[in-house]
């Protein structure tokens, strides 16, 4: 558990300038959102806010997607393997670090969401709530790109990530809407997207807890896999 | 600075048995199975289908003793960094088998015993006393005692001065002292070092390669692989060289300097012209002759009243095995012992 803590608070000090950057930009927002009249344009603050919220879901999949390929190519991964840390723990700290990145996205973004939005009349509540759903989107998606990433290069995990998140909304476009629940960002999504002053929607857990039963599937096949792979080729 | 060679700190030996030395200078531990063992190991190297495939290791078998510095040699692409990815666990070998510290290869609780540095070592770039102090925690270290290893390691390595500095701002040479220090954090009974001193001044070496000799003195056994075959001819007890792949020479360096099939004699009182092929210096003369025709070489420097200052077995550089080994021929040479 100790390696993978590591491993996870090291992947997020590693990404900490996208990160930053990313945190300057739900400031400014904030900062535009308090200076405008809020009464007036808080369904065009709400959906700032969602979009700004769902950003961090494809940032999850770049994330995730790099994080072995990143370490392969600068060769820091042999020093962290030739340590007492086994594959499967390697990956946990991936998934951590996946996750805290976003978590630590979602948790400015909810901040500055429930002091914005609460300012204009939307239950603070559900801010925290729509940022767990984001959060459960973010951990699944990003272990899913993980997965496809310990045999795909990172572009074409990305895209094998989107093709696989993709397939609930076309079933759902083709009314096959019992079926779209099946991969659960795609409902975390509409969740977040389907809210509103008027409706802020009354809290769904079972998309979440789906979720997160799907990243331990994903993360341990993305273990099963990566255990079986040549993660160094020779210098000469 | 870097520590001046001979006041390097001891390493402290942890769990060894009875320690006995062999005639060979390398310490044997009772009841220890071989450090690192490969047991007809092949790595295949395969592509895309239809593209050529690089046989990188075949049927490679290799037993390092506990308790010594093993030399492992070879060319450019001969494969001892895949040999070494293999008993790291970093790959899985094509067929065949390995052993390290008596578990199989990539068996990850091991290798909290083994430090190992890659050759063209990449870390993370943060402090040298918390980068160093990060892959000891991985290793379950933690704590004061972490802490106080990290700057005992540093110190050892002569970065005590830059522990506080980033490593994103090391030269080539002062990165491999923290890549060495990484490995040495977690006091381990195995060393696996993959071109450890390729960067590093000659003072550095000296300091390394003492180092490494306090390291096979308190019971550890380092398996050293070098294109520098001046530092291995000093350090290394055995020496391994291979080719293509595969093993093309093995045994004590002693054993491989001293040619068995000539001996140099050194004699005086005798014209430089009386011997065919000899040297004259200072007086004597020196000059070489199979070893079974020594006998007659020195009658005959008696015969013509010449005084016999020497003879010993023609010592050989480590360059000329390896030039040997290497030049084309895949067998074993005659003479090398196992």
């Amino acid at each position: 558990m100790k390696p993978s803590l590591l491993i996870g608070v090291n992947f997020v000090r590693e990404q900490r300038w996208p990160i930053l950057v990313l945190l300057i930009w739900i400031l400014l927002l904030a900062f535009l959102g308090l200076i405008s009249n809020a009464p007036r344009g808080q369904e065009d603050l709400l959906f700032i806010f969602k979009q700004v919220a769902l950003y961090i879901v494809v940032f999850s999949i770049f994330f995730g997607g790099s994080a072995i390929y990143n370490e392969r190519k600068t060769r820091r991964i042999l020093a962290v393997l030739s340590k007492a840390v086994g594959r499967q723990e390697y990956l946990s700290g991936l998934v951590l670090g996946v996750t805290m990145c976003c978590g630590i996205y979602c948790f400015s973004l909810g901040l500055t969401g429930s002091w914005t939005l609460g300012q204009a009349g939307f239950p603070a509540s559900q801010v925290w709530f729509l940022m767990l759903c984001v959060i459960a989107a973010c951990a699944l998606a990003g272990t899913l790109a993980l997965m496809f990433s310990t045999f795909l290069n990172p572009f074409f995990a990305a895209g094998a990530t989107a093709g696989v998140l993709a397939i609930p909304a076309l079933l759902s476009h083709l009314g096959l809407a019992a079926w779209a629940d099946i991969m659960p960002v795609y409902t975390l999504t509409v969740t977040v997207m389907g809210a509103s002053f008027q409706s802020p929607g009354i809290p769904v857990w079972s998309p979440i807890l789906l979720a997160i039963a799907e990243t331990i599937i994903c993360w341990v096949l993305a273990a099963r896999i990566f255990a079986r792979v040549d993660i160094a080729v020779a210098v000469e | 600075m870097l520590r001046p060679p001979g006041i390097v700190k001891s390493l402290v030996p942890q769990g060894f048995g009875e320690i006995k030395r062999s005639p060979g200078n390398t310490l044997r531990i009772s009841g220890m199975p071989a450090a690192l063992e490969f047991q007809k190991l092949t790595k295949e190297y395969r592509g895309f289908p239809g593209r050529k495939r690089l046989l990188a290791l075949d049927q490679f078998s290799l037993q390092v003793e506990a308790g010594e510095i093993f030399g492992f040699l070879g060319p450019n692409g001969a494969g001892k960094s895949t040999a070494i990815h293999l008993a790291m666990g970093f790959m899985r070998p094509t067929s065949g088998r390995g052993q390290m510290l008596g578990a199989p290869f990539g068996h990850a609780a091991t290798r909290r015993r083994v430090g190992f540095l890659a050759e063209n070592v990449a870390l993370y770039h943060r402090r040298a006393e918390r980068l160093v102090r990060f892959y000891g925690a991985l290793n379950g270290m933690g704590g004061s005692r972490l802490s106080a290893r990290a700057r005992e390691v540093l110190e050892l390595v002569g970065l005590q001065d830059d522990a506080g500095r980033n490593v994103g701002r090391f030269s080539r040479g002062m990165l491999q002292r923290v890549g060495l220090a990484q490995a040495l954090v977690s006091d381990p009974q195995l060393l696996i070092l993959d071109e450890p001193t390729s960067a590093l001044d000659p003072a550095a070496r000296v300091t390394v390669r003492e180092l490494l000799l306090q390291a096979r003195n308190a019971g550890k056994t380092i398996f050293l692989s070098s294109h520098l075959l001046s530092e291995v001819e000093l350090v290394c007890d055995r020496v391994a060289v291979l080719h293509r792949g595969r093993l093309v020479c093995l045994g004590r360096t002693s054993d491989l300097l001293h040619s068995a099939e000539e001996t140099e004699i050194l004699a005086r009182g005798l014209s430089v012209n009386a011997i065919a092929g000899a040297t004259a210096r200072n007086g004597e003369i020196r000059f070489s002759v199979p070893a079974a025709g020594q006998k007659a070489a020195v009658e005959r420097i008696w015969s013509l009243g010449g005084e016999i200052v020497s003879v010993n077995p023609v010592r050989r550089s480590l360059e000329e095995i390896f030039l040997q080994a290497t030049s084309g021929s895949d067998d074993v040479p005659s003479g090398a012992a196992s």
